[in-house]
């Protein structure tokens, strides 16, 4: 049953044209380190460590995790709202948690599989053959973890609000890009941070922005728990939800 | 205001046998806005038609019917049990919302059978197939919906919404978009299913929709229960009401004169070149005119009812209603 509903959100997601547009912005990493590729001096040793880890811990987890994320999260479960298709999905004898452990595991997989390009082509690019290759498995594992609290938590926004993507914006530009960055508590509170803590818990490459991380283990707990929450709050939200007819 | 009969599926007060729904001084609002007010009715096997003009709160009925949208007071069941809340209740009740929604990345047989398959049946695709034959729409089972037009995504919902069999259907405004065939073909298709003892209730606003599928008849108007009743007596009560006429003839004045002494004319108006004829007597009227003008040798160039559209008639049983307010509730 999950894998039925997750398999048809893949399509109906997988067909939208922001799909295209987000497999773009993840190539932008990969093309920016084939820039560096061609034109930096070797003038410091572990100067592609740091580019790298420059690169996944900013670009791509500080951009094309949340805004991917963003644009298939609110619209796994938010796409069947807008449509009315979600009344095929509640009329039916059929447990709430499943709808949305199915919509969050297609959500997860699509938005996993385009952050993926990023990883895999910047490391293949900058670290292949390379001593800090272990980069590369670190923040594959780390953006799957991130890419699963974002789409928590953005499926739990389209079921909340009608404009859950201007308000998911506010929420990953101004909360995740700004506020986390410069407030060292909020750090606690932050879905990129959980990230790069994974990230750095998971290999023994030393950079200065993994070292200015939070460790791994506060991270996997607190990814955990926002996961945890947010799937109940989908679930209820769910089984609380009418369908308004447009008179 | 109730023309209630014995052999009605669709009561307003208490049934014999327990009714397929049941709706207890249910009453729905949005904030200050009242969409449903206080209704009562019961509902059994057979076919019923909701009939109210747009905005009535047939839809909001339909969707609390079916559990879609939880009543703000009173109490809403379907076969014995509440419809909200109650995912269960679905294996025995379909529903067709008015809006379009189809998934339209899947073939029509891949959007029924998945409907199939979310109820857990355990041979989809025989379900499956079954479905669209009712339907008739196997010569498009196998294109996307998305490329479907408005009477067929209509068809392939209903599909979907009968795959499990159920006892009850819902069907929000189902003659929407589809062509005269296609309708006709709808309108036996629920016949059938209705002679097989199921339940169903739809919503229209079209009068002639409800005369040949509508075997009892609610009449919503204002989120009220204007009227309930097998389709004659509504339409009686229709056509019982008072009717003006507007006239345009050879000599007005004298016809206007001619006009007053009979039985079936309440009231004659001159206004401008135009005479406006009320009456209490339809058929009557309709019969003497014509006999009034021939013996009193005028000329009449236009004889036409003033008021015939579906919304004045809707406007005189809402004047029913307050006038009789409590009388259905």
């Amino acid at each position: 049953m999950i894998l039925l509903i997750a398999s048809v959100t893949l399509r109906q997601v997988g067909r939208q044209r922001r799909m295209l547009l987000l497999v773009l912005l993840a190539l932008v990493p990969v093309l920016v380190s084939l820039l560096y590729r061609f034109a930096a001096t070797d003038d410091a040793p572990d100067g592609h460590i740091q580019f790298a880890s420059g690169i996944l811990a900013t670009f791509v987890v500080n951009l094309v995790l949340p805004l991917s994320a963003l644009l298939i999260g609110t619209s796994a479960l938010g796409q069947d709202i807008d449509e009315g298709t979600i009344a095929y999905l509640i009329a039916k004898p059929l447990a709430r948690w499943k709808v949305i452990v199915a919509k969050i595991l297609a959500g997860w997989v699509l938005t996993f599989g385009v952050v993926l390009i990023s990883v895999v082509g910047t490391g293949a690019i900058v670290l292949v053959g390379e001593d800090g290759f272990s980069l590369v498995p670190a923040f594959a594992v780390a953006v799957a973890a991130g890419a699963l609290a974002y789409v928590v938590i953005f499926v739990a926004l389209s079921l909340r609000f009608s404009r859950s993507l201007i308000i998911g914006l506010a929420y990953v530009f101004v909360w995740e890009a700004i506020i986390s960055q410069f407030i060292t508590g909020v750090r606690f509170l932050s879905v990129r941070a959980y990230t790069v803590g994974i990230a750095d818990g998971l290999t023994e490459v030393s950079t200065d922005i993994l070292d200015r991380s939070l460790a791994a283990t506060p991270a996997v707990v607190l990814l955990s728990i926002l996961v945890a929450l947010g799937t109940w709050y989908s679930v209820r939200a769910l089984t609380r939800y009418q369908i308004a007819e447009r008179v | 205001m109730t023309t209630d009969n014995s052999t009605n599926g669709a009561t307003s007060g208490l049934g014999a046998a327990a009714p397929v729904i049941g709706l207890t001084e249910v009453s729905k609002w949005y904030g200050n806005v009242v969409a449903v007010n206080d209704v009562s009715f019961e509902i059994g096997p057979g076919i019923t038609g909701l009939l109210g003009p747009n905005g009535a709160g047939k839809s909001t009925l339909l969707h609390m019917m079916g559990g879609l949208l939880r009543a703000s007071s009173g109490s809403v069941s379907v076969l014995g049990e509440p419809a909200a809340g109650n995912p269960e209740v679905y294996r025995k009740v379909g529903i067709v919302l008015e809006r379009e929604a189809v998934y339209g990345s899947l073939t029509g047989w891949d959007f029924v059978r998945m409907n199939a398959k979310l109820h857990g049946i355990p041979d989809a695709d025989a379900a499956t197939k079954q479905a669209i034959v009712r339907v008739d729409m196997e010569y498009a089972q196998d294109r996307l919906t998305g490329g479907y037009s408005k009477g067929m995504k209509q068809r392939i919902k209903i599909a979907a919404a009968i795959v499990h069999d159920p006892q009850v259907l819902i069907l929000d405004e189902p003659f929407n978009g589809a062509d005269p065939r296609q309708r006709l073909h709808m309108i036996d298709m629920l016949r059938a299913m209705a002679r097989e003892g199921r339940t169903i209730v739809f919503s229209s606003h079209i009068l002639e929709e409800m005369e040949r599928l509508g075997d009892r008849v609610l009449v919503i108007v204002s989120g009220r229960l204007a009227a309930s009743g097998d389709f004659r007596a509504i339409r009686r009560l229709m056509v019982d009401r008072p009717h003006t006429f507007r006239v345009a003839s050879s000599d007005n004045r004298r016809f206007a004169q001619a006009l007053v002494g009979d039985a079936a004319v309440t009231a004659v108006e001159l206004e401008g070149g135009q005479l406006l004829v009320r009456t209490n007597d339809y058929g009557r009227f309709t019969l003497e005119a014509p006999r009034i003008a021939q013996s009193a040798g005028i000329t009449v160039r236009e004889l036409a009812p003033s008021d015939e559209s579906l919304e004045s008639v809707f406007e005189y049983l809402v004047a029913g209603v307050r006038g009789g307010a409590g009388e259905n509730s």
